[in-house]
């Protein structure tokens, strides 16, 4: 019978030991070498600004094909520079290199000074202020707008308010039916005292946030994703995007307790969004006024906004041409995975480009209510299925 | 709270009991010693310092003799020897004043000298000085008894709710020292309970006076804080009594893997194992609507210590040449809304212009 310890590969355990001291000293070179971590590098020009939020347009790459500007407007919560975060896996850029005329939204780092600012004042005055900018600098009557996570739940709730300055709408990974308990983030919100909270606090710390993004994997996040650093770490290059990585994850604005205050209560809470009950300012929202086109993307594996909160969408608008995109990945990885470099932001640009005329589609007439796109592994046209 | 009150209850009896007997006893006392009221007993008109002192260390040291509990003897004895010690050197003064009062009467002789070491005399004289009177020391003696037992049962219904968690507390100790995780909560449960149902109601007890406000908020910060800290150990527990079962369960797949046969080939291996099934578990957990519970529990168990606290803050640097919290806030409130109405009015311009 053996003994427990003749179980283990000894000679193999001492290689790996040596392997490891290795790539330690090798990545101690590496990270010695770095002095700077660039994200967000695609060229770009500040042409709105207003307290803290700067609106940025970019530099096209090459011809401009689709005339209709997009207003990429990002979550609250980090920085919209995910989208560019190392040139090779950049959303923008991609877009950019397919004819697309991008402008984003950087809402800046909130103090205490921005306590008292609402869901009012970011989506009918911040968000309104920069499209009514695009819509004057492009001399359009609308633009399209592309909202991501929290973005793009406020692009939602800014497309019903104000259809009629936009032309279409892309939302990724956003949340709207908050009464899924499919996420963590989605159940710890149900008996969150977010009154006391704000009151606290007035601007919820970013470190506050992260310390409970962090806990929903503890393992992976805290321990399996620096063990495997070593992995990388003797490949400059490699190290160099894992570091751009964790500096976007760490780069956490401060929440303005007001807006996020509601965004809690209502949203997660009470699900106002779905009910048809969310008042924002004076504005009630209804969905249902969403009449634009509408390319909803989720992704299959995400565990920070589950599938059960952003498919629900398609059947809550009011619009015809809705079409259902799901990414087989996870929350981050629609940003920075090679999936989402050759199949996503083609088939977003696709998208575009087929509802950038005048009038119907492009390349077809036969829109049905309802359409389910899936990421093509060829990286083709993106397939379109009618699904009811 | 019912238990509070039952525990406020029982012990503002007790005390009711205490100051009932330290009043009659005050009062017999005062009747022994001083012949004062109706039943002052035989040397109840004139009585000097001696007197006093005497009826007092025999009542007392009487007392002391029907202290014969086991607890109490150590204090008997002490007392006793005291008492017994100070006795020698009134008694040796008392034996030497005659002499003195003469000396300083200029009556010294031999004859008056004579006169006292007359054995009847003497014993006549001893009498009216010492006074005794054996009922008043009776009754002195069995309220003395009374008092110190209801002190003592005043001071036992104070300590009860202790010395009953305490009890609870050993009883889970052993298992504690075995590693059953869920035995620390339970002493810390117990523990706290008692905490929170005695002294634990003082954190919420209105203030007077000048410092009223500051005590108020210092208490309730501290209050607070004690709520944090227990609620932080549940959460903890939680968090790890699951690492335990993780890692259990880390070893028995371990175990298995190792009884089929299988060797596990390196670290990678192991590591994998160890975060795939830690994460699994703590998954687990996390989607229980109790560990959801247990975390806006915490989080709002959190925000009050630091609310309180930072009132408490503002209130003593009030004084202080800067700007505090709550005046920031109002400016702040003030700009936004400042900047709301310039806003409005710049497009209602805009409006006008176009």
């Amino acid at each position: 019978m053996n003994l427990s310890y003749d179980t283990f590969d000894m000679k193999h355990m001492v290689r790996d030991l040596g392997e490891m001291s290795t790539k330690l000293i090798k990545g101690a070179t590496n990270l010695a070498g770095i002095d700077k971590i660039d994200v967000g590098t695609a060229p770009k020009e500040l042409v709105y600004a207003e307290d803290k939020l700067k609106l940025y347009h970019y530099k096209p790459e090459g011809k401009v094909t689709c005339r209709v500007p997009v207003l990429i407007v990002y979550a609250m919560v980090n920085r919209q520079y995910m989208l560019d975060l190392q040139p090779d896996r950049s959303i923008v850029r991609n877009l950019l290199q397919h004819g697309l005329d991008l402008y984003i939204i950087d809402w800046g780092y909130p103090t205490k000074a921005d306590m008292y600012m609402t869901m009012d004042d970011y989506i009918n005055g911040y968000l309104n202020n920069c499209v009514d900018f695009i819509r004057d600098a492009s001399k359009k009557e609308k633009i399209n707008i592309m909202g991501i996570c929290q973005g793009g739940t406020f692009s939602g709730i800014y497309s019903a308010l104000y259809p009629e300055k936009v032309k279409n709408l892309v939302t990724l990974v956003a949340p709207f039916d908050f009464s899924t308990n499919d996420g963590l983030l989605f159940r710890w919100s149900k008996h969150m005292n977010v009154d006391a909270l704000v009151d606290t606090y007035r601007v919820i710390p970013g470190d506050l946030m992260n310390a409970g993004f962090l806990m929903m994997m503890p393992f992976n996040l805290n321990i399996r994703k620096y063990v495997e650093m070593l992995d990388v770490v003797e490949d400059r290059d490699k190290l160099l995007n894992f570091l751009r990585m964790e500096k976007w994850i760490f780069d956490s604005p401060g929440q303005t307790g007001e807006c996020l205050r509601q965004f809690i209560k209502d949203c997660y809470q009470g699900n106002k969004l779905v009910k048809g009950e969310l008042k924002v300012g004076d504005k009630v929202v209804d969905l249902k006024d969403i009449t634009m086109p509408l390319l909803n993307i989720y992704a299959s594996a995400d565990h920070l906004v589950p599938p059960a909160a952003t498919r629900p969408l398609n059947d809550l608008v009011g619009t015809a041409d809705k079409t259902l995109y799901e990414f087989k990945g996870g929350h981050i990885g629609v940003f920075v995975g090679s999936k989402s470099q050759k199949e996503l932001s083609p088939a977003i640009s696709a998208w575009l480009h087929e509802r950038d005329s005048d009038g119907q589609l492009k390349e077809t007439a036969e829109v049905k209510d309802s359409r389910t796109m899936h990421a093509n592994p060829e990286g083709k046209k993106p397939r379109k299925k009618t699904t009811e | 709270m019912e238990n509070n009150n039952n525990f406020f209850d029982a012990w503002l009896k007790s005390q009711e009991l205490i100051i009932e007997h330290l009043a009659e006893s005050t009062k017999n006392f005062q009747r022994t010693f001083c012949g004062l009221g109706g039943n002052g007993g035989k040397n109840s008109g004139g009585v000097d310092f001696r007197d006093v002192y005497t009826s007092w260390t025999t009542a007392v040291l009487n007392a002391l003799r029907e202290m014969d509990s086991p607890d109490m003897r150590l204090l008997k004895e002490t007392l006793s020897k005291a008492l017994g010690g100070s006795n020698a050197y009134m008694k040796l003064y008392e034996i030497w004043l005659p002499l003195f009062k003469a000396i300083q009467a200029k009556t010294f002789s031999p004859e008056a000298y004579k006169d006292l070491s007359t054995q009847a005399k003497y014993k006549k004289m001893l009498d009216q000085v010492f006074g005794f009177d054996p009922d008043a020391i009776a009754e002195v003696s069995a309220q003395a008894t009374r008092f110190i037992d209801t002190f003592a049962c005043s001071a036992q219904q104070f300590m009860r709710p202790w010395v009953e968690a305490s009890e609870k507390s050993l009883k889970t100790f052993p298992q504690f020292l075995k590693g059953h995780p869920e035995s620390f909560m339970t002493i810390f449960h117990t523990m706290f309970n008692a905490f929170d149902g005695t002294v634990g109601r003082i954190f919420h007890v209105p203030q007077v006076g000048k410092d009223r406000e500051k005590v108020e908020l210092l208490l309730r910060s501290l209050d607070d804080l004690s709520v944090y800290l227990a609620i932080s150990t549940e959460y903890q527990h939680m968090i790890y009594i699951t690492g335990l079962a993780a890692f259990e369960k880390v070893i028995a797949t371990l175990a298995e893997k190792i009884g089929g046969g299988e060797e596990i080939k390196g670290f990678d291996e192991f590591f994998d194992l160890w975060v795939d099934v830690g994460e699994r578990t703590y998954q687990a957990l996390f989607q229980t609507e109790d560990f959801s519970k247990m975390q806006g529990k915490l989080l709002e168990a959190s925000v009050n210590a630091r609310t309180r606290f930072f009132k408490l803050m503002e209130l003593y640097l009030y004084d202080f040449p800067i700007a505090l919290r709550s005046e920031m806030d109002d400016l702040y409130k003030t700009i936004y809304e400042l900047k709301k109405k310039v806003n409005g009015l710049e497009k209602q311009l805009k409006g006008v212009s176009a």
